[in-house]
């Protein structure tokens, strides 16, 4: 109990500070707002919104101001992509795809505002669900990560890149692991971190320090949304938002046991390394679906089915700074990006990180979670308008802030070539139904993989029993084993054969 | 019906897929080779073992990307996409998709390569931005074949008239794209007339990259491209000769 109050009494003091400086308001209230824009406009996502602004807070201002930049247009973004689902039909993000289901269906029966409303105060205790178990959890995991070495984290970045190929994968499972592994054969690109040996350089004096972060995320993520988005589109009716906005207690009282068991759920999905809002929102969809005695409406205008999906997405972003924090491993794309930040400002992620960090990334989420349930209390109306600025006319500009993104983060034109060239390789990917994600979370934790696999061969003198004789090793590795196991045809059948045996 | 046949779309792009990622694999597993592996000298240390050299990763991922590509080849293969993959109809060619996205990868490839290291980034941008809304708004192929030519061709020309670095801040490059921006803006308000949201192209052409550069030049202090640039050289000159000392003396 000791420790949950010195938690709180921690996370109170980095409140206050962040609350007594008035630059707080200014990015806060900034960032929300460009991330619920990001995330109602359709073909723009939480995912560029953080890595654009990494581009350009990353680290040119305070760390403190960097990390209320990107995780305000996180929290804004997630929440944001609920507009154009309740009223076009038309996910902002991948994360609200589930939301459409519901929220398209109410609005259509006159019930937009009341589904906005609860859908605005549904993503903020998600938020905060999120929120809270990240300050209780990651202390203890904090603790236990203190005994994990080298061979654990070499299995973990593997398991991370291979869970997140095989639930990130739209078509078969192989093409997440292709993509995973593409990352990983990028960040070896450089000189090698044990020894200083120049691998794939081809006498590129530029590739010596390997692929730098923002370039690589601004291409993989923005050059195949931009490339994709400019086409023309009939543009969608937007249904004009009836009812009040303001929720009123007794509905929120009332859904409150949706709302904490999908905040849960969301949480739970985004603490598994490398998955991300859209798969916590169909969890939880799917789940709500199950267990609810409406379930039976969920797809035909429920508000249970609304808020499960709204609910987990929001409560996603505290359970994928989770390993983020801890482990040095992102838990969604988004957390990808914002790993990038860290990164460029210095800042290495994982059982060493400052602890003062955490507590300030808390009290930024909570103070971004309430910014946005302000914002989508009172001025959905801005945001409803900006659903019918079409894609052909902000993409370009998407597309102008990339470039001087990419471009000042390492000063140098290299940058953009290698933006590009990402690019093009992720727009192929995503045309042959490739995960970009994998390939993100790759890059990123490749240079963790190949240090901690050598030093791990290196300290026992090449002897592989390293990876199975210590207990967190051992498990890392069956579960490693588990996963690709599970997806071979044998493994399927045996499956499928003991599921009908047990129905 | 339809999802199957785009299964079998994927299948058939899978084979080239593979087969390219084979080719890959194989010339990395190749460049991999020259890492030495059994002893040698690695980074000035000789009689060091196999675990310490810098291929066993690379070994591990080209080795397991080899193996994944060929497990997708037989996919591929079973699911029938080699016998597609030479047909346009197997492997889901769409001539006016191939046309859009061609379009767009030249516009960016002109922009990045020739047109951003060279040409004044508020010109540049501008021109860019005003070409790819007038070229892909409302889906007219025309538009966006006009588009492309006017950005492929200042992208061109300032590559080639100015390929080396020290000259990049000459400005004949920079004078194209402006009269190029100027006869595509032309060309957008003639339009703007039925399609009310080509007037406000103009306006975002022009303030999207001026607010950006000078943001991240006055109030980020960061490094701009083209710093030499036609209109950028009079902002910077201004803002530290004429405005700065307003409020700095």
């Amino acid at each position: 109990m000791d420790f949950i109050f010195s938690q709180l009494a921690g996370f109170g003091s980095a409140l206050v500070s962040l609350t007594a400086d008035p630059l707080t308001y200014l990015y806060l209230i900034a960032s929300v707002f460009l991330g619920i824009t990001f995330g109602a406009l359709p073909g723009l996502t939480a995912t560029l919104a953080v890595t654009i602004l990494t581009g350009f807070f990353g680290n040119k201002i305070p760390l403190d101001y960097s990390l209320i930049a990107l995780l305000g247009a996180y929290v804004g973004a997630i929440y944001g992509g609920s507009y154009p689902s309740i009223l076009l039909n038309i996910p902002g993000t991948a994360a609200s795809a589930a939301t459409a289901m519901d929220g398209y269906p109410l609005a259509k029966a006159g019930r937009g505002g009341e589904a906005l409303g609860l859908t605005t105060t549904a993503s903020f205790i998600g938020t905060v669900i999120g929120t809270l178990t990240l300050l209780i959890f990651v202390w203890a995991l904090l603790l236990v990560s203190k005994n994990i070495a080298s061979p654990e984290k070499a299995l973990l970045a593997l398991f991370g890149i291979l869970l997140s190929g095989t639930l990130m994968s739209e078509d078969l499972v192989i093409k997440g692991w292709i993509a995973g592994l593409i990352g990983l054969a990028m960040s070896m690109v450089g000189l090698d971190p044990l020894l200083s040996e120049p691998r794939y350089t081809f006498g590129w004096s530029y590739l010596l320090s390997g692929f730098q972060v923002v370039p690589v995320l601004m291409g993989a993520f923005a050059i195949p949304q931009i490339i994709d988005g400019l086409r023309h589109v009939e543009a969608g009716k937007i249904l004009a938002l009836k009812g009040r906005i303001l929720p009123n207690l007794r509905s929120i009282r009332r859904y409150l046991p949706t709302i904490g068991r999908s905040g849960v759920i969301g949480t739970g999905v985004g603490a598994l390394p490398g998955v991300g809002e859209d798969v916590a929102g169909w969890v939880s969809y799917g789940v709500g679906k199950t267990v609810s005695a409406e379930g039976d409406k969920f797809g035909r205008g429920s508000l249970e089915g609304l808020l499960c999906s709204e609910t987990a997405n929001n409560a996603c972003i505290g359970g994928a700074l989770i390993p983020l924090l801890v482990l040095g491993i992102p838990g969604s794309p988004p957390a990808a990006a914002l790993m990038g930040a860290f990164k460029i400002n210095n800042v290495i992620p994982g059982p060493t990180i400052d602890p003062e960090i955490i507590l300030r990334v808390v009290a930024i989420l909570v103070m971004a979670s309430l910014t946005m349930f302000l914002m989508g209390l009172f001025t959905a109306r801005v945001f409803i308008k900006i659903l019918a600025i079409p894609q052909t006319v902000f993409l370009p500009v998407v597309m102008v802030l990339t470039t001087i993104g990419s471009f000042s983060v390492g000063g140098g034109i290299n940058d953009l070539y290698l933006m590009l060239g990402v690019g093009a390789v992720a727009y192929f990917m995503n045309l042959m139904k490739y995960p970009i994600a994998p390939l993100v979370i790759g890059v990123i934790l490749g240079g963790l993989f190949d240090e901690t696999f050598r030093r791990s061969l290196f300290l026992s003198d090449g002897d592989l029993s390293v990876f199975f004789s210590r207990p967190g090793a051992a498990i890392l590795l069956v579960l490693n084993l588990g996963l690709i196991l599970s997806q071979l045809p044998a493994a399927k059948r045996v499956f499928l054969r003991l599921k009908g045996r047990s129905a | 019906m339809d999802k199957i046949d785009e299964t079998q779309v994927m299948r058939a792009r899978d084979f080239w897929a593979s087969v390219v990622m084979i080719a890959v694999s194989l010339f990395f597993l190749w460049k991999t080779s020259e890492i030495p592996l059994w002893g040698g000298n690695r980074a000035g240390v000789t009689g060091t073992d196999w675990y310490n050299s810098a291929a066993i990763v690379p070994l591990f991922i080209f080795g397991g990307l080899l193996v994944l590509s060929l497990v997708l080849l037989v996919i591929s293969i079973r699911s029938g996409g080699a016998q597609n993959a030479l047909s346009g109809v197997g492997i889901g060619w769409d001539r006016a998709e191939v046309f859009r996205s061609s379009t767009i990868g030249l516009m960016l490839l002109a922009y990045v390569v020739g047109l951003v290291p060279r040409v004044d980034f508020i010109l540049c941008s501008g021109l860019v931005i005003t070409a790819l809304t007038f070229g892909f708004y409302g889906g007219y192929t025309q538009r966006a074949l006009i588009a492309c030519l006017a950005v492929t061709f200042a992208g061109l020309f300032a590559f080639v008239s100015f390929p080396a670095q020290a000259d990049w801040n000459a400005h004949g490059d920079d004078w194209v794209t402006l009269i190029l921006w100027i006869f595509l803006t032309l060309l957008v308000l003639s339009k703007a007339g039925p399609e009310r949201v080509l007037r406000y192209v103009p306006f975002i052409a022009i303030l999207a990259p001026l607010i950006l550069v000078c943001a991240m030049a006055f109030g980020f202090r960061q490094n701009v491209p083209a710093r030499g640039g036609l209109i950028f050289k009079q902002i910077e000159y201004h803002y530290y000769v004429t405005l700065r000392p307003l409020w700095k003396d």
